[in-house]
């Protein structure tokens, strides 16, 4: 028990004294996913509103088949982007290998399915009488797309904030892609595992606790959005 | 005789290869209670939806006082403008009652202070000033239509389109919608309405257009009719 305890106290001591190890890798780590993040919603968000409103040949395969992607295993995208990107890969001389580059390229592929299918969703839940109202109410073509983000807002938000949470919490794609390079591409959850192997619980469990923090504000903010829906 | 606001001629409509509609003649008659009844699936909210121009996926064609309307955007949506459409069960925007309401005026561009203003009046016309700051889904059934009523008239529509208000409605708030629809008519509004009310038809009908199964049955001057 005492090992724990003063692990505990070394973590809440490195964090309440700001150091700059334990600052520099929840840095990174809050770069590289609100990074991925906005273009995962960049390519995303229209995605999602085109898989939801228009009707073309395979998509309930595409639908199926976004659905699985929800659940990719990090490791096996990992796998995937690194057989792209690696010396040998299609994307080799690119020289994206252990880079911050080939990290939110392997985390925008991993949150895009989530993004495109929790938008089409929101879109889709918006009721077909909402479509009508706004003709019937004089709204032009672009006015009608608007209210229609308005009327998905906290679905949209709501997706984007899942996806955030999916991200900084992830290890495979920042362990494969990213190497743990020190300063450079090391993440919170690669610096957990990594300085747990070496012994250094403390500093792992300060890690944790942020990660931890952060996931709790992720969802007390997308609580937040849920809630405002039902109002 | 009244003139004639809104007619439509040999319009079909078709859905998965059927037609549901298909009739040759149908006449608004301005600053008048028009009403269209007939059984369920007869066509009325399909026709309703034609002749507001919410959809313009049919056959035939609109003549809009005498001219007629041309498919395109430019046409549709300044006709869209001039009318205003009451659902039977309302949609209301996630936001507040005001916001609700004064929503026609802002896609029409006009300045926030002056849609306050109009948002203003018409509560306090309607009397339902009391609703402005809830939220949209805090309303009761009767409240929303009050509500959809004010958004509809803010614009001071040209006709007037209603699918069966009075549905689900207890009998106050039916007799607060036959007492306003009759004022409006006063004021020179052309109103459509689609009803089952027998009541409605017996005490306000001017012109009746009766449908069964897409096709006009029989249509004109309540008066003269026998149904």
């Amino acid at each position: 028990m005492d090992y724990i305890f003063s692990a505990l106290k070394e973590a809440i001591n490195l964090i309440i004294t700001l150091d700059s190890e334990v600052t520099n890798v929840v840095g990174t780590s809050l770069k590289l996913s609100l990074t991925s993040t906005f273009l995962a919603a960049l390519i995303g968000i229209p995605l999602g509103i085109l898989v939801s409103k228009i009707d073309f040949k395979g998509k309930y395969f595409l639908n199926t088949v976004l659905n699985t992607l929800l659940s990719l295993p990090t490791v096996v995208l990992g796998l995937f982007v690194y057989s792209i990107i690696s010396r040998k890969g299609v994307l080799g001389e690119w020289g994206l290998l252990f880079t911050i580059k080939g990290i939110i390229i392997g985390q925008v592929l991993l949150i895009l399915p989530i993004v495109v299918a929790l938008v089409r969703n929101a879109i889709h839940d918006i009721d077909e009488k909402m479509y009508k109202t706004a003709l019937s109410l004089g709204a032009t073509g672009s006015q009608k797309f608007r209210l229609l983000i308005s009327e998905a807002r906290y679905g949209i938000i709501g997706a984007l904030i899942t996806s955030f949470g999916r991200v900084i919490g992830e290890v495979g794609v920042s362990m494969m892609i990213g190497g743990n390079i020190k300063g450079f591409t090391r993440t919170i959850t690669t610096a957990i595992a990594m300085e747990t192997n070496k012994g250094r619980f403390g500093f792992a469990l300060a890690l944790g606790i942020i990660l931890l923090s952060l996931s709790f504000i992720i969802n007390f903010i997308l609580y937040f959005f849920q809630s405002g829906e039902s109002k | 005789m009244k003139n004639i606001i809104l007619e439509a001629n040999n319009i079909k409509k078709c859905y998965d290869k059927e037609y549901v509609l298909d009739l040759e003649n149908i006449k608004i008659y301005e600053g008048s209670f028009n009403f269209l009844i007939g059984p369920n699936g007869s066509g009325k909210t399909t026709l309703l939806n034609i002749l507001s121009m919410i959809d313009t996926d049919f056959k035939g064609h609109i003549f809009y006082k005498g001219h007629k309307v041309k498919k395109d955007k430019v046409d549709v949506l300044e006709l869209r403008r001039k009318f205003s459409v009451i659902w039977q069960n309302p949609y209301l925007f996630k936001g507040s009652i005001a916001y609700n309401i004064g929503l026609p005026l802002k896609l029409r561009q006009m300045k926030d202070r002056k849609v306050e203003k109009k948002v203003r009046e018409i509560s306090e016309e309607l009397e339902i000033t009391h609703l402005l700051d809830k939220s949209h889904n805090e309303l009761s059934g009767g409240e929303r239509q009050k509500a959809s009523i004010a958004r509809a008239l803010i614009t001071d529509p040209e006709i007037l389109f209603i699918d069966e208000p009075n549905n689900s409605l207890d009998y106050e708030s039916s007799r607060y919608f036959n007492n306003l629809f009759s004022k409006l008519i006063e004021e020179g509004i052309t109103i459509l309405l689609i009803t089952h009310d027998l009541y409605q038809i017996e005490n306000y009908a001017d012109y009746i257009t009766l449908l069964d199964n897409g096709r006009v049955l029989k249509s004109g001057l309540y008066e003269n009719m026998e149904i």
